[in-house]
């Protein structure tokens, strides 16, 4: 690999080379964190229980738009049981605004102050003796709105005026922020070409969902001054600290302690609203305070909705049928607050071009406000939608040019040998082998079998599409995506580290700290696992925690499919400082040079001596309790451990007028979809009838969590792609807050029997050659579906270029496509 | 309202409680019983994350006050088995790979129990017919559904043996 | 998401709940097995301040064949109705319509009778009762009455029982032998209320269909049986040309109303396609 022959590429800091023979990452053991969450015993927000405790309710406001005039909590505050009644003006006496990523920021209150911009945005808070007490108080609460004209409609809020602008301290504007960004000579690839494709595409609002809500129980120690909230967050070891500048505490006051989650899929990335509002009612009251989002809460409020695009896009070829440049006009809603900015695009513009040689790209990005719920993240973090739109092109070239989609992709892969590759934007792509994917999933599918499958049964009147779908899944984000694409970069962060905290016990077990939570993911196993290969010793003498901020280091946690190869990045790092240790104090007691000593089955030996060694159990009994057997040298020190921070493996700096984003997304992973689906033309029903889904995530650590992540991502996508949307109507109220009309996916609707294949092409940069593969399932599924329902009604020509393709949806493209 | 008296056995044990009327009798398990194994995700009767046996029956607990199952039986995940001596389901889903945050698992794991005591061999359609109102958002279903089959056949060829 | 407070009454007979809804009025709800009510109470949808609960009353719950009637009583659950052989082999329309009514742990708890009275527009039971020619029993301070399935179905979350009477029993007319019948669902996810679902029955009597029952959900807010449908198939054959008519008259005769998961277009175009499969599968039934 010549990595370092391109001085764009910073040296690979790869310690652990991929393709050694190893004996625990690859192999699909059974997961460290399963047996306490079979058994009911896993700890989540609402299982901590502290004595004495209040438990909160919100009241969400009814109106998507207006000034709050008067707010009456006399009647709730008399009632019985209840505490603590506060409005937001109570609230913001000792609190200020909630953490804000972009810039410049959005105000937004945990209770909104004067001004409410979407449905169910809190106006009033409660601490009472029960929950079912506080929500009584609710119905208490007397609120006098004045309402404000309602911004609904993405394309229709670029023009609103007056009081129909939501944060008119911006600026007379709904416009969050319109930029554009030209990378390469896209005008004279367009003049070049030799057909020009042209689609509007929807991506529709959708959300993470995940099956427990946001939760914080929060206690306020007035002696000591501080606060401990347990919160099923994340991040909280790298943002966590804004909440105590939230609070108004100094940083070292507030103490996060994370909980398990019961399911993030990102919309529990940082979670700012609902620890506050724990806290915030804890110190008025002195007692522990629990708040717990209701579904309903948690669907209107929860501040991480999905992306919800408009595109207009314009792909060039050329007549060799060529990719050459691709243009994208988006106007992408946000609703009412702006916490990452537009994050989400610089996420997309990190693999805009998917696995393609395509030279030139232009994005307009219009990003607006409305009266919904906030943007915030979930599975994809924006790079699901442009997977969505680059697929969708690459079908609507083959349609309209009458190309194979095999064979048209095949083309225009990036190809094995081209590696490390530069897209237009600046990112690079590390490794990958486009069609090794592609024919495996042909392979696996029969897909010439389904081809004459689907012949068959047209002749009988029945429509079956094949799906494909070739997505790329970066991974191992660099901060700089969070404000590369400002107009003002604003606060220009450039760490996002993983720390770990390894200490071997005098027995030679392991406690390892993670400084990130569990939620669904398997951080434990992936720990275990790769901390059992590096020190060689068994995973039954592995122990999992996780430090809270008071006793975490750095930590950024899961997103943007970074942990696995992060944490394996920082457990590399502190195995190698305990390793250094431990053949110290071996060779002092073996008389051997350490530079002869290796590490075996949980030993230290003399290398090419077997039996000349030292059980790691009896190298620790010493470096905890026989300081006087060493030298008096300080690598003799007492103990045995080790706290490593891992920095992100691959990452550069932004050009400053943003034509060369830098390296920011490099991992990159490679997936190829192939659903085959039967489409019920008089009622639009979708029904599988296979699915083929080849991830290529690098060097795997286990196929059996990682297909899951593709199993359960895939669900999710079946879901973006069929079911799934918040529908706010004209009023900015959200009609289908829970979970009879937001319509999750069951057992019924996903496939029977999905098959799974693997290709490994190891990163050069990272350790052992993994990357992430957390969100791949998502990336893929929402456009293989889309290719695969088209290509069922290929024969009556229509065009899906809108999701989710519910029935009613589907049978009214059908019902026109059989009127014309 | 007045509080009433009511007496419910959870997992063999008898629990006598004054309690509200419109304790639901999720609450009735994880507050007043402090048995948290059973998780609550909707309220609405509508992920079945909530589901307890209730005489034997799966019953969604956020749809039972405490106050109509006085008198009855029920049963939480705490009584299946324990991290270190696992009932076979518990087994066959740790085995699959069919759970990953947890969180709809112990309903799962409920749901699946009640299914083989009444059809020790379920089809998989079966399976998925009987675990339809259960969401999980993490597995996409088809590990549990494995999950589900293998223990029905492990408890299967567990009696064959014992008999 | 938690209920207001009510007073709670366990009703030990059904007289005891008879007299507790006759001292309460209106301001007492009847509790069966919860599943629609307690779901409304947590979000506060529905506020009774008593609840009667009924759920004990086990001599309510029981499927018998009383001549050619099919009994059940109201309180029997879903599922013990959808895994009776008794209801397989009388009432198979009840059967199948039960095959996607809501989840298995619902239907351990959830009632018929307590289906049939909540009377949701997108309920499968209330169709099914229509198509039966069902008598409700209703109890009630006044004595017993039998209530045709027609008009007991008054309007959405609407029936023809007062606030002091107790649905005890639903007599389904027993299916006669060699009957051609049929059931068919469409919803989005699987056990969801429906969007649109259409049932149907008739006898077969040399050649032609007899006593044809034809009805939807999600129609109209009141509407089951269509009328206008039946008379197009009464008297005729099933053959293309038949199955033509009745869907032409079933789509002229409804009203459905747009919703957030469908337009009206939409549910017209599946009484026109569900028409047309109940009646291609009846008559593959009919003998």
């Amino acid at each position: 690999m010549t990595t370092t022959m391109d001085p764009r590429i910073p040296p690979s800091r790869q310690r652990e080379k991929p393709g050694q023979d190893l004996k625990w990452i690859g192999k699909g053991i059974r997961r460290v964190e399963d047996p306490r969450l079979l058994t009911g015993r896993g700890k989540y927000v609402d299982d901590v229980v502290l004595p004495n405790s209040l438990h909160a309710a919100a009241l969400g406001s009814p109106h998507a738009h207006a000034r709050i005039k008067s707010i009456d909590v006399s009647k709730a505050r008399a009632l019985p049981g209840v505490a603590a009644v506060l409005t937001g003006e109570d609230v913001a006496k000792s609190t200020g605004p909630l953490p804000c990523f972009s810039n410049p920021p959005t105000e937004q209150r945990c209770v909104a102050i004067d001004r409410v911009r979407h449905v169910g945005e809190p106006v009033a808070i409660v601490a009472a003796e029960s929950r079912y007490v506080a929500e009584d108080a609710l119905a208490l609460i007397e609120v006098e709105y004045e309402e404000l004209p309602v911004v609904m409609d993405a394309a229709e809020a670029v023009h609103a005026t007056g009081d129909a602008v939501i944060h008119p301290e911006r600026g007379e504007t709904n416009v969050a922020i319109h930029r554009v960004f030209e990378f390469g000579d896209v005008d004279d690839d367009f003049a070049a070409a030799d057909a020009v494709i042209k689609r509007k595409l929807r991506w529709p609002r959708s959300g993470a969902q995940p099956m427990e809500t946001c939760g914080a129980t929060a206690v306020f120690d007035e002696g000591e001054g501080k606060f401990t909230i347990h919160v099923n967050s994340s991040m909280y070891n790298y943002v966590g600290w804004l909440i105590a500048v939230t609070l108004g505490v100094p940083v070292h006051k507030l103490n996060l302690v994370p909980t398990l989650a019961g399911g993030s899929f990102g919309s529990k990335l940082f979670i700012h609203k609902v620890p506050v509002i724990a806290a915030v009612l804890a110190r008025e009251c002195g007692r522990p305070v629990k708040y717990l989002e209701d579904r309903i809460d948690n669907m209107t409020a929860c501040d991480h909705h999905g992306s919800d695009r408009i595109y207009d896009c314009e792909l060039a070829l050329d007549a060799d049928r060529r990719m050459t440049s691709m243009k994208c006009t988006v106007i992408d809603d946000y609703g009412a607050y702006f916490q990452f900015g537009i994050g989400h695009h610089g996420n997309a513009l990190s693999q805009i071009t998917g696995p393609y040689q395509i030279g030139s790209v232009k994005v307009d990005i219009t990003a607006v406000f409305t009266n919904k719920c906030q943007q915030g993240a979930y599975r994809g973090f924006g790079s699901e939608v442009s997977n969505y739109v680059m697929e969708r092109m690459v079908d609507a070239a083959c349609a309209e040019l009458d190309l194979d989609p095999v064979a048209f992709r095949k083309t225009n892969f990036i190809q094995p040998d081209q590696f490390p590759y530069f897209i237009p934007t600046g990112n690079l792509y590390d490794s990958g082998n486009y069609p090794a994917v592609l024919d495996k999933a042909l392979d696996l599918l029969d897909y010439d079998g389904w081809r004459q499958k689907q012949k068959d049964a047209l002749a009988e009147g029945r429509y079956i599409g094949i799906g494909l779908a070739t997505c790329q899944e970066r991974s191992v984000f660099s901060s700089t995506e969070f404000w590369s694409l400002n107009d003002e970069a604003g606060f220009a962060l450039t760490s996002s580290p993983e720390g770990v905290s390894i200490k071997i016990d005098p027995t030679g077990n392991a406690v390892v700290s993670l400084q990130a939570p569990f939620w669904g993911n398997s951080p434990e196993t992936m720990a275990t696992m790769v901390l059992a290969e590096k020190l060689t010793i068994d995973p039954a003498n592995i122990s999992i925690t996780y430090a809270d901020t008071d006793h975490g280091v750095s930590g950024t946690g899961p997103g943007g499919s970074r942990y696995t190869v992060m944490l394996a990045g920082a457990i590399v790092g502190a195995v190698d400082t305990i390793k250094d240790k431990l053949f110290k104090i071996a060779g002092h007691l073996m008389e051997a040079d350490t530079a002869d000593l290796e590490l075996r089955d949980g030993a230290v030996g003399l290398k090419g001596v077997p039996g000349k060694e030292m059980t790691i159990a009896d190298l620790a009994m010493q470096a905890h309790f026989f300081r006087l057997s060493f030298p008096d040298e300080p690598g003799f020190d007492t103990g045995l451990d080790a706290t490593t921070t891992y920095d992100h493996p691959l990452t550069t700096m932004p050009s400053e007028d943003r034509k060369d984003l830098g390296i920011y997304y490099p991992i990159m992973g490679h997936m190829c979809h192939m659903p085959v689906v039967e489409v019920d033309i008089k009622t639009g029903q979708v029904k599988f009838l296979d699915y083929v889904a080849v991830h290529d995530c690098g060097t795997m650590v286990n196929p059996k969590t990682l297909a899951g992540h593709i199993r359960g991502g895939t669900a999710q996508g079946i879901g973006t792609a069929l079911y799934e949307e918040y529908k706010y109507d004209a009023n900015g109220q959200l009609q289908n807050a829970s979970f009879m009309d937001y319509l999750v996916p069951t057992a019924h609707e996903i496939p029977a029997n999905m098959r799974i294949g693997h290709v490994e092409t190891p990163s050069p940069f990272t350790e052992y050659g993994i990357k992430g593969g957390g969100e791949g399932g998502r990336m893929g599924a929402p456009p293989a579906l889309a290719a695969a329902i088209e290509d069922a009604l290929k024969p009556l020509g229509v065009k899906a270029d809108f999701l989710p393709l519910t029935p009613a949806k589907l049978r009214g493209l059908i019902r026109e496509a059989e009127a014309s | 309202m007045a509080k009433m008296p009511v007496s419910i056995t959870v997992n063999g044990q008898r629990y006598e409680r004054e309690v509200d009327p419109r304790l639901l009798l999720s609450d009735f398990i994880r507050h007043e019983i402090g048995l948290t194994g059973t998780h609550v995700g909707c309220e609405n009767g509508a992920c079945g994350v909530c589901a307890v046996l209730i005489n034997g029956k799966t019953g969604l607990s956020c749809l039972a006050f405490a106050v109509q199952c006085d008198g009855d039986e029920i049963e939480t995940i705490e009584s299946l088995g324990t991290p270190s001596d696992l009932h076979p389901i518990q087994e066959a889903f740790w085995e699959n790979h069919g759970l990953q945050c947890g969180f709809c698992t112990p309903a799962m794991v409920l749901t699946a129990h009640e299914l083989l005591s009444r059809n020790a061999s379920p089809s998989r359609a079966e399976i998925i017919e009987a675990i339809g109102g259960n969401l999980c958002r993490c597995t996409g279903y088809q590990t549990i559904v494995d999950s589900i089959e293998q223990a029905a056949e492990q408890m299967r060829a567990g009696k064959e043996e014992a008999a | 998401m938690k209920p207001s407070a009510f007073e709670y009454v366990r009703a030990t007979s059904v007289d005891d709940a008879i007299s507790a809804l006759s001292q309460h009025g209106d301001e007492a709800r009847l509790l069966a097995g919860g599943q629609s009510l307690i779901a409304m109470m947590n979000t506060r949808l529905a506020e009774p301040k008593v609840l009667v609960d009924i759920g004990r009353l086990s001599d309510l719950s029981y499927i018998r064949v009383d001549g050619d009637a099919l009994s059940i009583g109201a309180l029997t659950t879903h599922n013990t109705v959808l895994q009776s052989a008794e209801v397989a082999a009388h009432c198979p329309l009840v059967s199948a319509a039960y095959a996607n009514v809501a989840h298995h742990t619902v239907r351990n708890r959830g009632t018929l009778g307590g289906n049939l009275c909540h009377n949701d527009p997108a309920s499968e039971m209330p169709l099914v009762a229509s198509l039966l020619d069902a008598e409700l029993v209703l109890r009630g301070s006044g004595g017993e009455r039998r209530v045709a399935a027609e008009d007991f179905f008054v309007d959405t979350f609407h029936t023809a029982a007062h606030a002091d009477e107790i649905l005890t029993e639903i007599r389904f007319a027993r299916q006669g032998a060699g009957e051609g019948w049929a059931f068919e669902v469409v919803s989005q996810l699987k056990g969801d209320y429906a969007i649109v679902a259409a049932g149907c029955r008739f006898a077969m009597v040399d050649g032609v269909c007899r006593g044809v029952r034809l009805g939807f959900v999600g129609a109209g807010p009141a509407i089951k049986r269509v009328a206008a449908a039946e008379t197009a198939l009464e008297g005729q054959p099933v053959n293309g040309a038949t199955i033509a008519a009745v869907a032409e008259a079933a789509v002229g005769a409804v009203d459905p109303h747009a919703d957030m998961h469908a337009d009206v277009q939409y549910k017209l175009d599946l009484v026109q396609a569900l028409s047309e499969r109940v009646l291609k599968q009846a008559a593959s039934r009919a003998v």
